[in-house]
């Protein structure tokens, strides 16, 4: 097969132009249809049980993914409660509210936001908190004595320093954040300098950072994956000087990258943010094969000679490492297909198919190329590379590395045995955690908003503890409850519950439950005597049964609720915390005096029930149904965490797990989490998981090549030996500097096990070659030092360098790609090029003996 | 004005019987006072047991009942009301007592039996859920016809339709809103709310109207949220007019301690 596809490239040059034309029209073609999605949610699958779980509460609880705007006012000595703050404030809730795609009536601010408070002894006044923007500095801090007063208000809406006030945006549509926050921005700029009101306004909240994440990634890929283009090239002139032969593997490359893109954008895949580093990666790794097989023909061509013999001798020559390191390089980043990560999955399987498509073309359309490139052009670059090649500072440098790895080679095992135990300590030390806010730069205005607004308030990252009540009555328990008045009816009321009554192992909601009381209730519209008095005993009877299914309704309920809040907040991990018992307590105490002492839970179901009736005659009883289902089985603590870091978040979970073990759930009772950095903690946990299984598996696959490659265990051995220390390496030193093992960190493993096996390849192929040609070992490590290890480092270089422009990136993920694949490259070429002569030595020195 | 005829209401001496329809009234004012009488108050006093039905955007159901007792000190004038809950069972025994006056804010009090409290509460705004239903305390107790600006837009065979503007637009949530009238009965049968946008966001709706001892009453309608979802159906049973209640159940002290007899059902 090899044979064929070289002739056909040969001799059909023209033909393979074509094929190379067509491939990257066709699935070009496809490229315009791009769909970016930013959404971390979708790092899970859409079937996951928590992310099912998360959209469930969302939607039942209506809580809706929030754009949050602050104004943060410090220089005022007032802080945010001066008129002209509060005036601004209430001019741009009042139009923000107004804005397509916002939920207007779950909207959260001060000047939509009721109060309860006293209006004098024994009355009670329930009034929006700031209809209109307050006249007067009394006015304005009497809002602030106002929120203060409501624990559901202060540190949410206001910051508990009276420096900041919130505006939570509810939308639709976590796709029109980025317009709504135009929107916005333009809205309180307004509002500010209508009323000159002091402050800075800031808006952040996920729907917002995804967003303008997905435009920062389109910035990204229309700036770093060319300027690593150019890079390479500038790169590729160095080395070859000869414009027209570098040409060819940059028509590789983009038609790789092309190609791979489109493939992916026309089989419907979005593009996340590990696919959109695809183009980056395939690049240089694209080139890598041509750099070998030019090097090689530089090497060997002389004017005169038959350019195509040349290059069958030459392709004959590199067929196998190359496909070898390409089928290494892809099983190294198809093995991240086997994490739960869609989008790395995603990434992993494209990328391998680049590097697959890429050496298919290299070994087709770069002979076609040569062999069409004209004679004195062959020339001129042949005398441009042989000029002092042997004498440059790289062959030096090369020649007296592999020499001094040679003589202290004892010194050189130990120094590695030595820089691999500090790594593995250093692994150990390894922090998990990641941040999709964190993203950003740090001067990114995201960032800043972020940072900001936590510092005022609570929290702007959510989670959610998700209380179930799943001992629920069945009909059983009905009919058992029914059996005293059913007895005593008279046969027309019997048969008629007999045809009502659920089936005994039916589950009853509060719903099912009213429905049930709905019908007699209308039977009894018609019915007198015993009739009537047997329906109403049955009526007592079903009600009893929803009274007590009202389970979030009880007091002890709402107490051991109201302890667990109370004990997350004394804990110091979660900023704030809102649920149920907050709200109660709060009614509770107006309803009564006002007084600290009544803010707390009533004595009975009743009265908690009375309460949040009155509740619901506010303006917004809506809001009652975020923290309770109206069958009051679940009920949802929402949490305020500063930090969006999953370290932060994992505290807090195993804060709640040390609590449960003392303080047991009542019986009855179920606790699940659920929120967006709840989310994230789920699937960082799954990634870190699949990717020990993907690196796992990917070292065995490769192991087992090297063995059939060289036809040797030990060899195959010795290959893993220069990627498994830098790999070590690398993490050790991430551990070290105290770096968060996040998930581009994480991906890096296994296409480190890919990229770094070539040199390692190359590098043993080209020894045994040397060894039996030369038959003495010393002499054959000479000759490897010689063209051998400048193509290692010079492709050890282009990947490299190819991968820096992503240092210019405006999102971190980006940045720490770039700077770790570029470190990652530079060892594993020296771990290569000192390591493997030092460990063959002692098993191999002895071959001078045998020549 | 406005739907929610709760009670029956007062003898409006008119000539309802069918076929009277006169001359179609042009003059919006005089409509909107015919429609405050017909839909709250019928009689001189009355008594009826409310259903409502909350149904939110998700179609989860909540359920209130409640035994409503009025009685009027002159026609489209200041009134007593009485509000008794009966369920759910654990808010059974809640009582809202409300003297409605037409000159000056109301007096409102508060029975509530499971925190063992009376509270007098402020009256502020009425523009707040009524126990969390679609409807407003101020649809239950009615709007002043002084609040708005009304004019007649239409008269067709069977309504007038009037079109009102808030004469202080700061006090309420909505720009407009649009009522049709039954010409005979003068009741309001459907009512659409307008925001700012010119979007129908509140629709009241009447879906059966009986004659009650003479009086035509709506029976049952509906309150619904076009924009986010959910509606409230209110069924109103048991209805009486002119039952002869006496003025001194409508005071604090009956609130802690029901006036039973006024609140069973006649004949039982």
């Amino acid at each position: 097969m090899k044979q064929a596809l070289l002739e056909f490239a040969l001799q059909r040059p023209r033909t393979v132009y074509l094929v190379t034309l067509l491939l990257a029209l066709v699935l070009g073609l496809q490229i315009p249809r791009i769909q970016v999605d930013t959404d971390p949610e979708n790092m899970l699958p859409e079937t996951q049980a928590d992310r099912v779980f998360h959209n469930e509460v969302k939607e039942e609880m209506a809580l809706h993914d929030a754009i949050v705007v602050g104004l943060v006012a410090t220089d005022h000595a007032d802080g945010i409660y001066n008129p002209a703050s509060l005036g601004a404030l209430h001019r741009a809730t009042e139009e923000i509210i107004e804005l397509e795609g916002v939920v207007a009536r779950d909207l959260m601010a001060l000047p939509v936001a009721d109060n309860i408070d006293q209006a004098g002894p024994g009355t009670v006044r329930f009034e929006w908190l700031m209809p209109e923007p307050p006249a007067s500095r009394e006015e304005a801090l009497a809002i602030r004595e106002a929120v203060e007063r409501l624990p559901l208000l202060k540190d949410t809406l206001a910051s508990g320093d009276g420096k900041a006030a919130a505006i939570y945006v509810p939308i639709r549509d976590k796709d029109e954040s980025h317009r709504l926050a135009r929107e916005i921005a333009a809205i309180t700029a307004a509002a500010s300098a209508e009323y000159g009101a002091p402050g800075e306004w800031h808006v952040t909240g996920l729907p917002v950072a995804e967003d303008t994440f997905g435009y920062e990634m389109f910035v990204q890929m229309g700036i770093s994956a060319p300027l690593a283009g150019l890079a390479i090239f500038l790169l590729l002139w160095f080395f070859f000087r000869s414009i027209p032969l570098i040409v060819a593997p940059m028509i590789v490359a983009m038609v790789t990258v092309i190609a791979t893109m489109g493939l992916l954008i026309g089989m419907g895949f979005t593009v996340h943010i590990m696919s959109s580093m695809i183009p980056i990666f395939l690049m240089p790794i694209a080139v890598v094969d041509s750099v070998h097989i030019m090097s090689e023909f530089a090497d060997r061509y002389r004017p005169g000679r038959d350019r195509n013999e040349t290059i069958r001798e030459v392709v004959g020559h590199l067929f196998r490492p190359m496909l070898f390191t390409s089928v290494t390089s892809s099983v190294g980043f198809a093995s991240l297909a086997l994490t739960p990560i869609p989008p790395v999955q995603v990434f992993g399987a494209y990328v391998a198919f680049g590097i697959m498509l890429a050496f298919l073309l290299t070994i087709v359309f770069i002979p076609a190329w040569i062999s069409r490139m004209k004679p004195e052009k062959l020339a001129r670059m042949q005398a441009a590379i042989h000029s002092g090649e042997g004498d440059s500072l790289l062959a030096r440098l090369l020649r007296s590395t592999g020499r001094g790895a040679l003589r202290h080679g004892k010194l050189v095992l130990l120094g590695f045995a030595v820089v691999f135990a500090l790594s593995v300590a250093g692994i150990t030390q390894i922090q998990i955690n990641d941040n999709p806010t964190r993203w950003f730069k740090s001067d990114h205005r995201i960032r800043v908003a972020d940072e900001v607004l936590n510092r005022h308030f609570a929290g702007t990252y959510d989670a959610w503890i998700v209380l179930d009540h799943v001992d629920r009555p069945d009909g059983a328990l009905l009919a058992e409850r029914v059996q005293p008045a059913l007895a005593a009816a008279p046969a027309g009321v019997r048969e008629f519950w007999g045809e009502l009554a659920p089936a005994t192992d039916e589950t009853l909601g509060g719903e099912r439950l009213t429905g049930l009381i709905s019908a007699l209730e209308d039977r009894l519209f018609d019915a007198d005597g015993a009739a009537a008095e047997a329906l109403e005993a049955l009526l007592r009877a079903v009600e009893s049964v929803a009274s007590e299914a009202k389970y979030f309704q009880q007091p002890e309920v709402l107490r051991w609720i109201a302890a667990l809040q109370a004990d997350l907040e004394a804990s110091g991990l979660a900023g704030k915390s809102n649920g149920l018992p907050d709200l109660v307590k709060t009614v509770n105490r107006e309803l009564r005096s006002g007084a600290p002492e009544d803010y707390r839970i009533p004595e009975r179901s009743a009265g908690v029930a009375q309460a949040l009736l009155q509740f619901q005659s506010s303006h917004r009883p809506q809001d009652l149904w975020h923290m309770v289902t109206p069958d009051f089985s679940r009920a949802v603590v929402w949490l305020q965490l500063p930090s969006g870091d999953n370290q932060d978040m994992t505290a807090v979970i195993e804060h709640v797990d040390a609590y449960l073990e003392q303080h047991p759930l009542p019986a009855g009772m179920d606790l699940q989490w659920a929120g967006k950095t709840y989310l994230n903690v789920v699937w960082q946990e799954a990634m870190v998981k699949g990717m020990v299984g993907s690196l796992a598996s990917a070292f065995l696959a490769v192991l087992i090549m090297m063995t059939i490659l060289f036809r040797s265990f030990g060899y195959g051995l010795l290959a893993m030996l220069p990627l498994t220390i830098t790999i070590t390496f690398i993490y050790g030193l991430i551990g070290w500097i105290g770096k968060d093992y996040d998930m581009p960190i994480a991906v890096l493993s296994a296409l480190t096990l890919g990229l770094s096996i070539d040199f390692a390849i190359h590098f043993i192929e080209r020894s045994r070659e040397a060894l039996a040609e030369l038959g003495d070992f010393r002499a054959a490590m000479a000759a490897v030092f010689e063209e051998p290890a400048r193509a290692i480092s010079r492709n050890a270089i282009v990947i490299a360098v190819g991968f820096t422009p992503l240092l210019l990136a405006p999102l971190v993920p980006y940045i720490t790609v770039g700077v770790f694949l570029a470190s990652i490259m530079a060892v594993s070429a020296l771990v290569t090029l000192v390591l493997l002569p030092a460990a063959m030595q002692p098993f191999l020195a002895d071959r001078k003996r045998a020549a | 004005m406005k739907y929610l005829q709760l009670i029956g209401l007062s003898i409006f001496a008119l000539a309802l019987s069918p076929g009277a329809r006169a001359e179609p009234l042009t003059d919006a004012k005089e409509i909107v006072a015919r429609a405050n009488l017909a839909s709250y108050y019928n009689g001189d006093d009355g008594r009826s047991e409310a259903r409502m039905a909350i149904e939110d955007a998700q179609g989860r159901r909540q359920l209130r009942q409640f035994t409503i007792l009025r009685r009027d000190h002159a026609d489209g004038g200041d009134q007593d009301f009485m509000v008794f809950f009966s369920r759910p069972s654990d808010v059974r025994g809640t009582v809202f007592l409300v003297a409605k006056h037409v000159d000056r804010d109301d007096d409102r009090w508060l029975y509530l039996p499971g925190l063992d409290l009376v509270r007098r509460i402020s009256a502020g705004d009425k523009r707040t859920s009524f126990v969390g239903s679609n409807f407003f305390y101020e649809d239950v107790s009615g709007r002043h016809p002084e609040a708005d600006e009304h004019t007649l837009v239409e008269t067709t065979a069977e309504h007038y339709v009037l079109e009102s503007r808030p004469k202080d637009p700061g006090a309420v949530e909505f720009d407009r809103y649009v009522t049709r009238i039954d010409r005979n009965t003068f009741l309001p049968m459907r009512t659409e709310y307008y925001d700012d946008r010119d979007r129908v966001y509140r629709l009241m709706e009447v879906l059966a109207v009986e004659e009650i001892g003479g009086y035509p009453t709506v029976t049952r309608s509906r309150m619904s949220a076009p924009l986010d979802g959910g509606n409230t159906l209110m069924e109103f049973r048991y209805i009486e007019y002119d039952v002869g209640l006496p003025a001194d159940i409508f005071s604090e002290r009956y609130l802690r301690s029901p006036p039973v007899d006024w609140l069973r059902r006649s004949g039982e």
